[in-house]
């Protein structure tokens, strides 16, 4: 690990561990870190560190580490940078399940609104990557993530037609993304299909790094190309489907992220950019879920937008 | 000298298209081979089925697996056999047609040549971040090692794709015209560098090159392709044979 690196990792950690407190402590009801340990379970104090603070602050991190991992991974495979789960139409497939499942009454409780988001994410990344083997040209795969999301829009403005007025106001309130949904009990559930995800990622580190010159250059260094690509796109599948089922569509943070970490640690070396996109991630989110009372989807694309807009007018990209 | 690599009635080509039949050869330990043909004779073609990337048509190719060429084992394993693990730590293509990397230095890009040989998370050890400064140290690169490949002129990343492939530590090089792009000193240095590598490593080189005075000056043998035929001939006397009269309009 070299010297800019080591900074980088210090300094995003010492940031998570700060906002982490601040989310921790931050709101109308002032708790002390005594009274959470001494307190009887159905304290008032107790109550809403553990059914409201503690489940935002996972969410922010679980979803932060997400899709700031999940974008990494498809900018990679992709060799584009602006890719991305949004991009490409895998987080609209989710809210589209999330919608069959709110909207059209397909809803097992936390598990169903998850299995119809993962499904939903995988019908188009199975699209997604139909595309990808019939076209190598990548402004052809955005077209179809665009042309993807514009059908599910479409899809959705169906069901929200015909959808009961209770209903409708659960999908919209879902649509513009919170930390504030995620319960002490679906805590446990997210954090368990997120590490499935990373892993899958992660196990992918030695073909993202070889796929970044091609297929033939990965195949040349003895990767298998397309257990890494099937890995990847299954572990950003479900990455992108779990953050988006219990937080919402949270924009940009997909895209923005890896960029950030690229520019924070100086290296398309994914056994650095990984951990750090993912660290970015959980600070970028652990940092908006402190603005409570704004819509977070609003607060990311403050961050997001100026990041993307960047890097168009630089021209670069993988 | 140990065999290396050996055809067999090997027939190369791609969908419809069959560039020749029965190539019948064997790249020995320790030697450079130029291999010269005309536009689309199909030389890359050749090169890509040499290393498995694109499969034969007819006949096979067998590698020498055992690293040990003292103690060779005269049985060779088929290609399409070979773990592409193993495979890559035995033959490399390299390419300088390829995808400019962007987002990577020259130092992190030769350390991609020690892919195969590290675990599932892509780590290093001492020892492979020393084969790389080797590498690095061998192409003259240490002046712009920390530089980012996509800013280097078509002739320094030449050198850089071919220290990569040195880093992977293969015993068979394969190599798609890596004169393209460089000036005549560059040229005579990287031929010389070939032959370097050939005797000191014990490697086996095969070389697409449209220069005819590299081929005859610093390559063992030239192995021809010309109207679906491929003719092996050592270098000093492919005049003579007559392998080199298609130059001649």
């Amino acid at each position: 690990m070299n010297h800019r690196t080591g900074v980088g990792f210090a300094i995003l950690a010492a940031l998570a561990v700060l906002f982490s407190y601040l989310t921790l402590t931050s709101g109308s009801v002032e708790i002390s870190w005594s009274e959470l340990f001494t307190c009887d379970a159905n304290g008032m104090g107790c109550r809403i560190f553990w059914e409201i603070r503690f489940p935002r602050l996972m969410a922010a991190i679980l979803s932060g580490a997400a899709l700031a991992v999940s974008g990494l991974a498809l900018q990679t495979l992709f060799r584009n940078p602006l890719a991305g789960p949004f991009v490409l139409g895998i987080s609209s497939g989710a809210s589209l399940g999330v919608a069959l499942s709110l909207l059209a009454g397909l809803c097992f409780g936390h598990f169903g609104v998850l299995g119809s988001a993962a499904l939903g994410a995988f019908a188009v990344t199975a699209f997604v990557m139909a595309v990808s083997a019939r076209f190598s040209n990548s402004t052809i795969l955005l077209v179809a993530g665009l042309l993807v999301g514009y059908f599910i829009d479409a899809v959705v403005s169906l069901l929200i037609a015909h959808s009961d007025a209770e209903a409708l106001r659960v999908y919209v309130s879902w649509g513009m993304g919170s930390f504030g949904r995620l319960t002490r009990e679906s805590v446990p559930v997210f954090a368990v299909v997120g590490a499935c995800g990373l892993a899958l990622v992660a196990c992918a580190t030695r073909y993202l790094n070889a796929v970044r010159l091609g297929d033939d250059f990965a195949r040349g260094l003895g990767v298998n190309v397309r257990l890494g690509r099937t890995l990847v796109l299954l572990g950003s599948s479900v990455l992108a489907a779990a953050a988006t089922a219990f937080c919402g569509p949270v924009a940009f943070v997909g895209i923005a992220v890896p960029h950030l970490a690229f520019m924070l640690f100086g290296t398309g070396n994914h056994r650095v950019l990984l951990p750090g996109s993912a660290l970015c991630g959980i600070v970028l989110c652990l940092a908006a879920s402190l603005f409570q009372t704004l819509p977070l989807n609003a607060i990311l694309s403050l961050v997001g937008v100026p990041v993307v807009l960047w890097v168009i007018v630089r021209g670069g990209g993988r | 000298m140990a065999v290396l690599l050996n055809c067999e009635k090997l027939g190369f080509g791609y969908g419809s298209k069959n560039f020749a039949t029965d190539l019948n050869f064997e790249l020995l330990a320790g030697e450079v081979v130029a291999l010269m043909g005309e536009n689309g004779s199909g030389k890359s073609t050749l090169l890509k089925t040499l290393c498995g990337q694109i499969p034969t048509l007819s006949g096979t190719v067998l590698v020498q697996m055992n690293s040990s060429l003292q103690h060779c084992d005269p049985a060779m394993s088929n290609l399409g056999d070979v773990p592409a693990r193993d495979l890559a730590r035995r033959v490399a293509l390299v390419r300088m047609s390829g995808i400019a990397p962007d987002r990577m230095t020259v130092r992190e890009f030769v350390n991609l040549g020690r892919s195969p040989y590290a675990g599932l998370f892509d780590g290093r050890s001492a020892e492979d971040n020393r084969i790389v400064e080797e590498a690095i140290a061998l192409l003259e690169l240490e002046s712009f090692a920390d530089r980012q490949v996509s800013t280097l002129s078509d002739g320094e990343r030449s050198r850089v794709y071919l220290a990569e492939a040195v880093a992977q530590q293969v015993q068979i090089l394969l190599l798609d015209e890596p004169n393209a792009f460089l000036d005549i000193p560059r040229s005579h240095k990287l031929f010389k560098l070939l032959r370097k590598l050939a005797a000191e490593k014990n490697m086996g080189i095969v070389v697409s090159t449209h220069s005819v005075e590299y081929a005859e000056r610093y390559c063992d043998r030239l192995m021809v392709i010309h109207d679906g035929c491929v003719q092996v001939s050592r270098a000093c006397e492919a005049r003579q044979k007559g392998l080199l009269n298609w130059t001649e309009c």
